[in-house]
């Protein structure tokens, strides 16, 4: 695949410098520098190629800004990487948004992070930060917010139209999960438009990066996505072993996937709970704390902490499992097995709920793709894509297991596809005991300020929410020159507008939940 | 009346009064009613704290109130943004008299893990926007700590512990 999309790009577009580069050590197939005038043909030629936009970020170099866009695909792994440099004073670049849906909120982010400006770009309106901020948070040189886009600070006006009225959802809300604010144009009991706003737990993480070393950024993943700290955690720890060269022995790896996935099982256990109460029962938050409470018990005993975990080190674990360990995660995968039985009669074959799930937010494939959604969403609409198979990390590749997806891609599949993914985190682990080896559980003489050698690695897991990617670029330096998180809830959420449009407020409610939205780890 | 009937000039009104406020505290120690207002990582403790098998509600403090008209106890739990700052100020002004505030976490507390230099979007503190009757720290403290930090509440508003102390252990 990567051999015929080179060749075609050559034929093409031409004029654009193609370079293979080694994926087992930066993480994509194809590094391809653009310039502005052949940036779109290059964005349409991916586009009809089924490509989806995983990601679009921005590096300052202080001599240049350079844009760069990760491209995808669901059917087979080809990752690619396109640069487009910019110059620092008064940047601007072209916009992808007419191309790519997803490319309307990335080019926004970056527009506030770092002052570019995309040419034609519908609504250039600050997402994140607060109105009071003055200059560009993540540029290396101080640059004060020019005077264009001080005007954007606050556009979230009202807008007064006949017939129409909105309500604004948020950030105190409680089936917003956290504080997520959404302003609603409804006309009558019907959604015309919905609009996220975020931001209001923007903490700074990728501007943190910058300023400390490898190890002492080590908490930070697990407070992006508290409930699934041990993936985030993952995701970090093995992009950084990418980067360095770290080699990890074969014990860790299988307990990596123990705990990874007993964690996901306790994200999609809470998920169920919230999910819910939104659709107003409040039973199932009991019943799933419950199950809950037991895998906490299991993995506090390795890590000792019971939600933001920062388990694992670079080479390896913060400590060995023992025989207890095992014992408690055997009594849970038996307590575990016998209770989908209540699940499915409390909540699966509840009329109030099927009423309430199905048909209500479909999602179809194509539009997946132009958002760039992944994890048990793009699951629900018929694309079993799992970066566990696609790109395995950890024991993954040594462990058999088959990947779920729904029929139509509605809040019911979601719901279907968690539970399966339940059931299927289960024998993951069973097998995991099953054919833990002995031996040591961290490499040694790993040194504890690192310095990376020059370069940059994209490196993806699969969390409870979806893919998470992260791309680092080093520059020999013990610190991150720069660190970009590309978080699944982010991506998952920006559908949302598009889904609740036409819909009835109950419904969005309903669409809102079944997404799994983890604001933290939106805002960053 | 005799000698120790009501005389509203005297000053024992106030005391016969402050005997109802003392029973009115009482009263408001035992069913606090918290706002639903979830934060950060630490809503998670919470809502575990309220959950199966912390329960709350054994010492009536878990009728979470979506509403802020509706409740008595905010607790912050989580980092309070500069963006989200006037809508936490204002949440907290719409929520009737008497009220108490919780600051839950190391971020409520003084901003927590997310305090460097340079930085540009937390608040150093939610003491520095509303008066904090209990600091509970943690990152994210264990629900237990927070039922302590509710009980510490409990002895602020009728000066008397319910319960016992726990021995340390360590």
């Amino acid at each position: 695949m990567v051999n015929t999309i080179r060749e075609k790009i050559k034929a093409k577009i031409g004029d654009v410098e193609v370079t293979e580069v080694s994926y087992t050590e930066k993480g994509y197939h194809l590094s391809i520098s653009a310039i502005k005038r052949n940036l779109l043909p290059l964005v349409h030629f991916f586009d009809e190629h089924l490509f989806y936009l995983e990601d679009i970020c921005c590096v300052d170099y202080v001599e240049y800004l350079e844009l760069v866009y990760f491209f995808n695909n669901y059917q087979s792994l080809c990752r690619m990487k396109v640069t487009l440099q910019i110059e620092p004073e008064h940047p601007q670049a072209p916009t992808i948004s007419h191309i790519y849906d997803g490319a309307f909120w990335y080019e926004r982010e970056i527009h506030e992070f770092f002052g570019v400006v995309f040419e034609n770009h519908p609504n250039m309106a600050y997402l994140f930060l607060h109105d009071g901020i003055e200059f560009y948070p993540l540029r290396k040189k101080m640059v004060l917010v020019s005077d264009e886009d001080k005007r954007l600070l606050n556009s979230f006006k009202v807008e007064v139209e006949e017939d129409t009225f909105s309500v604004n959802m948020g950030p105190q809300h409680p089936s917003t999960h956290g504080v997520l604010r959404l302003v609603l144009k409804m006309d009558g009991e019907y959604i015309e438009s919905a609009q996220p706003v975020l931001g209001y737990l923007h903490r700074m993480h990728e501007k943190m990066a910058e300023n400390r070393g490898y190890l002492q950024f080590l908490p930070n993943p697990g407070r992006m996505d508290y409930l699934g700290a041990m993936a985030f955690n993952l995701g970090y720890v093995t992009t950084v072993e990418k980067l360095c060269g770290i080699p990890v022995p074969e014990r860790a790896e299988f307990v990596r996937v123990i705990a990874v996935e007993l964690n996901r099982i306790s994200s999609h256990l809470l998920w169920i709970g919230a999910f819910l109460a939104d659709l107003g029962a409040f039973t199932p938050f009991l019943y799933v704390f419950d199950d809950r409470e037991n895998i906490l018990d299991v993995l506090e005993s390795i890590t000792g902490s019971r939600l933001t975990y920062c388990y694992f080190r670079f080479g390896g674990l913060y400590n060995d499992i023992n025989e207890s360990f095992i014992e408690m995660t055997k009594a849970f995968l038996k307590r575990m097995w016998g209770r989908f039985n209540i699940y499915e009669n409390l909540i699966t074959k509840n009329v109030i709920f099927i009423n309430r799930t199905k048909n209500i937010g479909t999602i179809d494939q194509d539009r997946a793709r132009k958002y760039g959604i992944s994890g048990p969403v793009v699951r629900s609409a018929r694309q079993p894509y799992d970066i566990r198979k696609v790109e395995p990390y950890a024991a993954y590749k040594e462990l058999d297991f088959d990947i779920p997806s729904g029929e139509q891609g509605d809040n019911f599949d979601r719901y279907m596809v968690r539970i399966r993914e339940m059931e299927i985190s289960l024998r993951i682990i069973e097998q995991a005991i099953d054919k833990m080896p002995e031996g040591p559980f961290r490499t040694e003489k790993v040194p504890k300020k690192l310095k990376p050698p020059k370069g940059d690695v994209y490196h993806t897991v699969e969390t409870p929410r979806g893919e998470l990617g992260v791309y680092i670029v080093s520059d020999e330096s013990d610190t991150p020159y720069r660190m970009r998180w590309r978080v699944p809830s982010f991506s998952n959420l920006i559908i949302f507008p598009h889904l609740a449009r036409g819909t009835l407020m109950a419904d969005a409610v309903s669409i809102l939940g079944s997404l799994d939205l983890v604001i933290p780890e939106i805002d960053r | 009346m005799g000698k120790r009937g009501f005389h509203l000039e005297t000053k024992n009104l106030s005391v016969k009064f402050a005997v109802v406020e003392k029973i009115l505290n009482l009263a408001r120690a035992n069913s606090l009613w918290p706002m639903t207002f979830g934060l950060a990582c630490c809503a998670i403790e919470m809502m575990a704290a309220a959950m199966s098998r912390f329960d709350l509600d054994r010492f009536g403090a878990a009728l979470f109130r979506p509403s802020p008209r509706q409740a008595d106890l905010m607790i912050v739990s989580g980092t309070v943004t500069r963006k989200m700052a006037p809508t936490f100020v204002t949440l907290y002004e719409q929520m009737p008299s008497p009220k108490w505030v919780i600051a839950m976490g190391n971020c409520a507390i003084s901003g927590g893990p997310f305090v460097f230099e340079g930085q540009y979007n937390v608040v150093e503190g939610v003491d520095l926007l509303v008066p904090v009757d209990v600091y509970v720290p943690g990152c994210p403290p264990r629900p237990e700590a927070l039922l302590e930090g509710i009980l510490l509440l409990e002895e602020k508003i009728t000066g008397k512990r319910r319960f016992p102390k726990p021995e340390a252990k360590w």
